[in-house]
């Protein structure tokens, strides 16, 4: 029997080649080092990120297909890809203090962080739906252990069960929605279906509306948006912090980066159906998750809902859909991943052992004790409620400029009316810094060059995006294109 | 008319009953053994669709790996399920709604959708054609499966093994 | 004959009996077996399609195949975890472990 190999094309895969070989090595490395010293391997994982970032550079040049037209190599893919890098980057800059803090430095943290990051690029990379399922699948694993990473605490475990349960009957809706997609198309590869379902099939197939339908559940759950959030405050509320900011600023964005490939692209000549139905659900996210996070007194559940209602933003510009609609989606996650890591990393600085100190009365009189945590976390709430001069506020502009372009006035105005509602809640952790008495005398807030650094990436990023987001914008325009046909 | 949909009718009869145990079922154990003969009955129906290699993982994997590890679970977190103790949560109401309601749609879909396909496509010998199709076309998803089942094994470690200090 | 729409007929019930599972059963181990069951619903679809489909090329088994190794793995983690749970919280019924606020 002959077999003919394919052209194994090493050269498209490099950055995901050299995350996967750091963890590997992390793995290794881990077994030689004490207990109490595991600091050197976030900077080999540091190091194998910039690597990888490093190799992705030469691949923007020609857009192509490579493994048989199962990952591809355009900038849409390489855009997100960065996002990743730069994400994982971030959170593993604020993860080593809070690890030692809580006494849990474990090495397999790390290479679990790169796994995911792993499956993250796989699901802006992939082509094919089997690729894309893997990948989601490989981030999500990752995720249910670094869920619960603590697993001395009663809620780290409650956060793991959750995520495990609640994803897997994701994936299983994401799954059938996947088959009735390949019943209906007869193929699994995404650009087989877009010119399948391009010249004319017929588009009132009902195995392609279920398929639909299940894809957006599936999605629907991972991406936390109303009515399948149910699991998210929970699984972010009890996750350790830095795990929580890598879930609400990385897994949103790669699920999103999935659902834009799949839906703006492999299912555009169904858009005036499902765009109906995300519409709703872009009214329900952001209504409910802005209205609950007034309630929330715990800063990390706060941000669970904030990260709710923003989902519900992005589907504004998903509803919106073109090339306006398509590249405020890539500014706003960007922006929106640069603001709430840094929220985090100031929650964490300020956060003491055994995850206290993260209640909205334990902020009071921050302003006076720790200036320049509290002026950065200022900038992060001002970014968040959307304004000016910052990132949130751009990102937001375009999403709504989108939204009313392609006609939904009402639904930009819903949003807007939305955002007027979060600054409600985004200012009172800035009002509670600096108009409040400090409550009794905490204990002494430990930072790191590395944390500090974060903080300082973070802040410049929000600002950079609010004040000049042209470069920017330029760069999304391109990076969307290649979905737009 | 041949043997074929008879002993259809009785894999999906035995697969849809051991199913209903699994979910209703009072004792957990019976619902993993349950689980197993539900397991059974779909790999039945792979070899009737001619996907022997398939049949074989499935028994292999599920009977074999899944619900041994299941089994596992259940005797060490073991406590009384006995009489009385509530097996079901109080939204049982809404979950019948919303599975009702999903499963209508389904059958609709199907009902309005199917071509009623009853040709089969040629099959080519099952096995050579598998294995042939992972190390060319799904060479990648290939390698991805053991990354995911690598990072599996480490975090099952993790979460697992018992705080040693 | 035994056509594509009794698979998927049947895949479309054991799917919904898997999910009526999840929704209800309190014990994690009863709902990780329910997804087990919606997991196999879905392969029974993909490999139904796959013998049917003109292009055939086993797309629809080979899914089936990866789906099978995720379901392993997820199994695996979701048996850990619960293990965890139980040392900490003696129970592994799902509403009575409820810290958070659902």
């Amino acid at each position: 029997m002959e077999i003919t190999l394919p052209p194994v094309d090493l050269g498209a895969i490099t950055p995901e080649l050299i995350v996967t070989g750091t963890a590997l090595v992390i793995l290794l490395v881990d077994l030689f080092l004490p207990r109490d010293r595991k600091t050197p391997l976030a900077y080999l994982s540091l190091l194998g990120l910039v690597l990888a970032f490093a190799a992705s550079l030469p691949l923007w040049g020609r857009a192509r297909y490579a493994f048989k037209e199962s990952i591809s190599l355009d900038p849409f893919s390489l855009f997100f890809s960065s996002l990743f890098l730069l994400i994982a980057a971030l959170t593993i800059l604020i993860s080593t203090n809070y690890l030692e803090r809580e006494e849990i430095h474990r090495g397999e943290y790390y290479a679990l962080l790169l796994f995911a990051t792993l499956g993250m690029m796989l699901l802006a990379k992939g082509m094919d739906l089997v690729v894309l399922f893997l990948g989601l699948e490989t981030l999500s694993i990752s995720l249910y252990t670094l869920a619960g990473f603590m697993r001395a605490r009663l809620r780290s475990n409650e956060s793991a069960l959750k995520y495990l349960l609640l994803g897997a009957f994701a994936s299983g809706f994401l799954l059938y929605g996947i088959a009735f997609l390949y019943g209906a198309t007869g193929t699994t590869n995404l650009k087989k279906v877009a010119v399948f379902l391009g010249k004319g099939a017929p588009l009132s197939d009902p195995f392609l509306f279920i398929g639909a339908g299940l894809l957006i559940v599936g999605f629907g759950f991972k991406v936390a948006t109303v009515p399948f959030h149910m699991w998210a405050p929970d699984v972010y509320e009890g996750a350790p912090t830095s795990v929580t900011a890598f879930m609400i600023a990385g897994t949103k964005a790669a699920a999103f980066s999935a659902f834009l490939r799949i839906f703006l692209y492999s299912l555009a000549p169904l858009k005036p159906n499902w765009s109906a139905v995300l519409w709703v659900l872009a009214v329900l996210t952001m209504t409910l998750g802005n209205v609950v996070a007034i309630a929330q007194q715990n800063i990390k559940r706060m941000l669970a809902y904030s990260s709710i209602a923003h989902a519900g933003y992005i589907l504004v510009a998903v509803v919106a859909g073109g090339e306006l609609g398509g590249s405020s989606i890539l500014f706003y996650l960007l922006a929106y991943a640069l603001m709430n890591l840094g929220a985090f990393a100031v929650v964490i600085l300020l956060g003491q052992k055994g995850e206290e100190n993260l209640n909205l009365p334990d902020y009071a009189g921050v302003g006076y004790r720790h200036p320049l945590p509290a002026l950065a976390m200022a900038i992060f709430m001002f970014s968040l409620a959307g304004i000016p001069p910052t990132a949130g506020f751009m990102g937001k502009f375009y999403v709504f400029s989108a939204a009313v372009k392609a006609g939904y006035i009402g639904l930009a105005i819903i949003g807007v009316l939305n955002s007027v509602v979060s600054v409600f809640f985004y200012l009172r952790v800035t009002v509670m810094m600096y108009m409040r008495e400090p409550r009794a005398e905490v204990g002494p807030i430990y930072t790191s060059p590395a944390l500090a650094a974060a903080l300082v990436i973070a802040v410049w990023g929000t600002l950079q995006l609010g004040l000049f987001p042209g470069r920017l914008l330029e760069l999304a325009l391109r990076s969307i294109r290649p979905l737009l046909g | 008319m041949s043997i074929e949909l008879p002993v259809f009718y009785f894999l999906a009869a035995i697969t849809i009953g051991a199913a209903l145990i699994v979910v209703l079922g009072r004792n957990i154990v019976h619902c993993a053994f349950s689980l197993v003969l539900a397991f059974f009955g779909v790999a039945g129906l792979y070899v009737l669709l001619d996907a022997e290699f398939l049949a074989a993982v499935q028994v292999l994997i599920y009977v074999g790996g899944i619900t041994i590890l299941l089994l596992f679970a259940i005797m060490l977190t073991s406590r009384a399920s006995g009489p009385g103790v509530r097996i079901l949560n109080e939204q049982l109401g809404l979950s019948a709604l919303i599975a009702g309601g999903l499963f209508f749609l389904l059958i609709y879909a199907l009902w309005k959708g199917i071509p009623a396909l009853a040709i089969k496509v040629p099959t080519q010998a099952n096995v050579p054609t598998i294995g042939r199709v992972l190390m060319t076309s799904y060479v990648l998803p290939f390698e991805v499966a053991s990354v995911l089942l690598l990072a599996a094994l480490v975090g099952a470690l993790i979460l697992a093994r018992k705080e040693k200090d | 004959m035994i056509t594509l729409s009794h698979y998927l007929a049947l895949g479309a019930i054991l799917f919904i009996i898997g999910m009526f599972g999840v929704l209800t059963r309190r014990n994690a181990i009863g709902i990780l077996m329910s997804i087990e069951l919606m997991l196999n619903a879905v392969n029974l679809n993909f490999v139904a399609f796959s013998r049917y489909l003109p292009p055939g090329a086993l797309t629809g088994q080979v899914f089936a195949i990866f789906v099978i190794t995720v379901a392993a793995a997820e199994a695996a983690v979701g048996l850990a975890i619960v293990l965890g749970l139980f040392r900490n919280f003696r129970t592994v019924n799902v509403d009575e472990i409820n810290l958070m606020k659902w």
